[in-house]
């Protein structure tokens, strides 16, 4: 329940953030019981290198208030689209805030808007577009796999946001997106393999006024073929981008001065040897040793209403006459 | 009702290949759009996403009417006699194409008709068959850019405005890239609820059309808009055409007149907002709009606000100072500046704080590619953004 707008105190059975410390973040639940890995029911009992944490122990607690552990403390705080990225359990590769955020801005989505997502994955992306369309848009969301599907189903149900999302099972690849989505979407977002298979087939479920789209690949030969097919079938405004983050750790750092202008006469030995060396402090941002080089190309583009669909595809074919595809 | 009707009073961006300029649609007026004029007045009354054909005003060599086209007239492309392997022998004097600029301009004021013009400098082009197949495309392209003779007329979006915004100058919008943008929104954590609380000094709007456009239409979210002058920047709400119940939301408050009013008139807006219908005393002085929105605002502010989102150009440490006072525990703050060392500042100033953790500064690498095939490589040319720093409050 603890997904659903903004909480004061944490209720029995909400998904809580604990936060250690900036590269120690978790998501409990507060609940006092849990199936272990075996199918057994056990005490839920978080452990973290500070002590301890009784996960029942949290309902009550206000969320951003600080909790002790046995050799230290932590922090609670309510999800967040963002936290949730970072915590969740992964059954997919997943897409991360930077790349989503991109997405959000590119796909014009807003509350009310009624977008549509294949592949569901680990849900990651969906908990960002919900936020989004909140309280009267709807994001309706495909994967092919049985369980995934099953998974998300359970997690938006656990974290209180059914009524903005319908997941279900289902090859948009193969089977498009179902009759009763046709011509409803603002928004369309295609996570997938062959991504050029389900395109066509955008052209159903976006409005007749027109929408967008954003494919997200990985592979520039999937970019190729994708960007391929949209503009055979009408796309404007075709653009494919990447989006990389980094994050910096501020420092102040002790630059310590040679004084190196004696070296220009002769030692006459009365210069103090125990005089202290210069130190100049710099306070500067360094960024980590390793960060993400590669997730994903994000390709968008627009789908023209029907009344200058004709059109755009002229325009496209004058454009791309002579090339191969 | 139809949603999709260009109205006289719009903000509309009109877009002539990848060059897009905002513009507010009056019964009669004209544009200029580069080195092109053209008159808008066939616009009214046609649909969004509309192409128009550019046509020369008889007897203006630089002034355009616009008529609505429903398809292009399929003209056989260009016919490419012959291609070259590679360009070893070919070289850049300056003196392959035989038309002068002259006549060019004429052809130019004559009809703009781009397929036409293409063609005369093909056939009037010395070196245009030595060329490889790829080099007399890329060729094609660039001039059929230059004398493109169509403009689709866009609804604005806050994607399309942050992007126009950067390109035409990133310092009307505080550098802000629409990668910032993006994560500024995201961050920020708003919604079409809450109160959210927004500091900016000089984005054209944009921040708060981005924000009051997340907060969305027909909710109870507000957005209290603190400004540093004596009026706030507009450029990008206008633009929006957001309906007014909307932008009743969206509160526009100075920086120091909205403080003072909550620091030292706490009588005025404690009690509650007088009802029209009771004030029947005609002699009690009327307050101007800029009080009441002052008194609205603290309000708003008293009972603490969801979000907290600070660009400035100032210093951002004594006004997060003074703003995340109304931030409530548990939110996040999100400030953005297009340098570094400010928010270095900040991070090392909300550390000392306490009551402040999960302090992040992030950048972000940006770059887009020309996908064509054989030719797919990242784009030559590349854009810089800003800087985001977010913190989590603690609840006291």
């Amino acid at each position: 329940m603890s997904f659903d707008g903004y909480k004061t105190t944490i209720e029995e059975g909400d998904t809580v953030i604990l936060y250690l410390t900036i590269n120690q973040v978790y998501s409990v639940r507060a609940e006092a019981k849990t199936t272990s890995k075996k199918g057994v029911e056990v005490d839920n009992v978080f452990q973290t290198p500070y002590g301890a944490l009784k996960c029942a122990e949290l309902i009550g607690k206000s969320y951003g208030s600080k909790i002790s552990l046995s050799k230290g403390w932590g922090y609670v705080m309510q999800p967040t689209p963002e936290l949730w990225t970072l915590t969740l359990p992964h059954r997919t590769q997943i897409i991360y805030t930077p790349d989503i955020s991109m997405i959000l801005l590119q796909l014009e989505i807003k509350p009310g808007s009624i977008v549509v997502e294949s592949g569901t994955g680990s849900g990651s992306l969906s908990h960002a577009l919900i936020r989004s369309v909140k309280p009267t848009g709807h994001l309706y969301t495909f994967d092919f796999h049985e369980n995934r599907v099953k998974l998300a189903d359970i997690e938006f149900s656990q974290h209180g946001l059914s009524d903005y999302v319908t997941v279900a099972q289902r090859d948009v690849c193969d089977c498009g997106f179902g009759a009763e989505l046709q011509n409803r979407a603002d928004s369309v977002f295609l996570d997938l393999p062959h991504p050029w298979q389900a395109i066509p087939h955008t052209l159903d479920v976006i409005k007749e006024s027109g929408g967008r789209i954003c494919s997200f690949s990985p592979c520039i030969e999937q970019v190729q073929k994708s960007c391929g097919v949209l503009s055979k079938l009408g796309f404007q405004e075709i653009q494919t981008m990447e989006v990389l983050q980094t994050s910096y750790a501020v420092q102040t750092k002790r630059l310590p001065v040679l004084d190196l202008d004696f070296l220009q006469s002769e030692k006459d030995g009365s210069e103090s040897k125990g005089k202290e060396r210069e130190v100049v402090k710099c306070l500067t941002a360094v960024p980590p040793a390793n960060m993400p080089g590669h997730t994903g190309y994000l390709t968008f583009a627009t789908l023209p209403p029907v009344w200058a669909r004709n059109l755009q595809i002229s325009l496209n074919q004058q454009e791309s006459s002579g090339e191969l595809l | 009702m139809d949603d999709n009707a260009i109205k006289v009073g719009d903000f509309v961006i009109v877009q002539r290949q990848g060059y897009t300029k905002l513009h507010k649609l009056k019964e009669h007026g004209t544009l200029s759009l580069g080195s092109f004029n053209m008159e808008m007045d066939n616009i009214v009354g046609e649909k969004y996403s509309d192409t128009f054909q550019m046509k020369n005003y008889p007897g203006s060599k630089k002034l355009f009417t616009l008529e609505k086209v429903d398809e292009i007239p399929s003209v056989l492309s260009i016919n490419i006699e012959k291609s070259g392997a590679d360009n070893r022998n070919i070289t850049d004097d300056g003196q392959s194409q035989n038309l002068t600029t002259e006549e060019i301009a004429k052809l130019k004021s004559e009809e703009l008709n781009s397929n036409n013009i293409v063609g005369k400098l093909i056939t009037n082009s010395r070196t245009f068959n030595e060329k490889t197949e790829y080099s007399q495309e890329k060729y094609m392209k660039k001039k059929e850019k230059k004398y493109f003779e169509y403009v689709q007329i866009r609804r604005p979006t806050i994607r399309l405005l942050a992007t126009m915004f950067y390109r035409q100058d990133p310092t009307k919008t505080l550098g802000i890239r629409s990668d910032d943008l993006s994560q500024i929104i995201t961050y920020s954590n708003v919604q079409a609820q809450g109160t959210h609380l927004l500091y900016d000094s000089g984005t054209s709007g944009l921040l708060p059309a981005a924000l009051l456009n997340q907060i969305g239409a027909q909710n109870p979210a507000h957005l209290v808009h603190v400004h540093p002058g004596n009026e706030c920047q507009k450029s990008a709400i206008v633009a929006m055409n957001f309906p007014q119940e909307q932008l009743a939301r969206c509160i526009n408050v100075n920086l120091y007149s909205v403080l003072r009013c909550f620091y030292q008139n706490k009588d005025a807006y404690n009690s509650e907002p007088q009802c029209k219908k009771i004030k029947l005393d005609d002699s009690a002085p009327k307050k101007p709009g800029w009080q009441i929105e002052n008194e609205k605002a603290c309000r708003l502010l008293e009972v603490g606000v969801d979000s907290l989102v600070v660009a400035a150009k100032e210093h951002p440490v004594s006004i997060v100072d003074q703003l995340v006072r109304f931030l409530k525990g548990g939110r996040y703050l999100v400030v953005f500046s297009a340098t570094r060392e400010p928010l270095q500042d900040l991070y090392n100033h909300l550390k000392e704080r306490l009551d402040f953790i999960y302090i992040r500064i992030v950048s972000n690498f940006m770059r887009s590619y020309q996908v064509l095939p054989d030719r797919t490589h990242p784009e030559v040319n590349m854009t810089s953004g800003g800087y985001v720093l977010t913190g989590f409050k603690l609840v006291s």
